[in-house]
């Protein structure tokens, strides 16, 4: 990769990998740290990229991986087990900002591997078998991750919708 | 597309990253390559470093070898000379004994 070739994936690519670490982490200070040290590892890598898609993959995987890694030496890890939750189907109402961030908080609470299937999945549109390829593992699992994450996030989603809906009748009993 | 997913879609949607993210970027990997460019000198100055005192302690060894072999060549030849000269002494010795039974041998026939 040249210099140029370099330069043009940083500006062209810049807000992926750093969309993906950002809703990894959900927090901008670590996002930009990890895209930093991504696009410099490219840099290093000395990488022939022969067509802009095998850049962008490369761009995900590393992203990703990173991200993983990342979260397994850090101290700090506010998870929820999602082995553990229940399954319950909840039909989640019409959004507002306030869920979105709740989402995003659920999310990125979520144990390393699941996580970066649901950042993937959503947030870069891609396919069971494109996460598969990325974070080696079987498409069955990339599914069984997926669902039981989204199913997680939906019930504990839901459970702060039902918690907003009850507080004005808190209120107006108090 | 249930609308939990529109959801997760929204909250997941891409972030633009800070001003100045790609320049920064680019800087830091331009500086990296500047401190990486004298990295083959220093490499050479290093094994020139190892190549002198490898020579060094090999110079250092052959002359002490040889010195060692002088001393034990000027030992050898003293130690030769002293043997001659002894060897010379009872040679000498050997023939006054001889030339005194010469002698006496000539007196018996008389």
């Amino acid at each position: 990769m040249t210099k140029a070739e370099f330069e043009s994936a940083v500006r062209e690519h810049q807000g992926m990998v750093y969309s993906i670490a950002c809703n990894y982490f959900h927090n901008a200070a670590i996002a930009e740290e990890i895209a930093q040290d991504v696009f410099l590892q490219l840099y290093e890598s000395h990488l022939s990229v022969e067509t802009g898609t095998h850049c962008v993959a490369w761009l995900r995987r590393s992203t990703v991986h990173r991200c993983i890694d990342t979260l397994r030496r850090s101290s700090f890890r506010n998870e929820i087990q999602v082995d553990l939750m229940p399954e319950i189907p909840v039909d989640v109402p019409e959004t507002d900002p306030f869920l979105q961030e709740r989402l995003r908080r659920l999310i990125a609470s979520l144990p390393e591997t699941p996580r970066a299937v649901l950042v993937l999945r959503f947030g870069e549109d891609m396919d069971a078998e494109e996460i598969g390829r990325i974070l080696q593992m079987p498409v069955r699992t990339v599914w069984s991750h997926l669902q039981r994450a989204t199913a997680l996030i939906r019930e504990k989603a839901s459970r702060y919708l039902k918690e907003k809906e009850d507080e004005p009748v808190r209120t107006r009993s108090s | 597309m249930s609308q939990f997913e529109r959801d997760l879609r929204e909250s997941l949607r891409r972030h633009q990253p800070p001003a100045g993210f790609a320049e920064q970027v680019i800087a830091r990997a331009r500086a990296r390559e500047k401190r990486a460019a004298p990295m083959p000198l220093r490499w050479l100055a290093a094994a020139a470093l190892v190549v002198l005192m490898i020579g060094g302690v090999v110079f250092v060894r052959e002359q002490r070898r040889q010195a060692e072999a002088e001393r034990n060549k000027q030992q050898l030849i003293v130690a030769l000379q002293i043997t001659s000269s002894k060897l010379n002494r009872i040679q000498g010795r050997l023939s006054a004994i001889q030339q005194r039974i010469d002698e006496l041998r000539l007196e018996e026939r008389q």
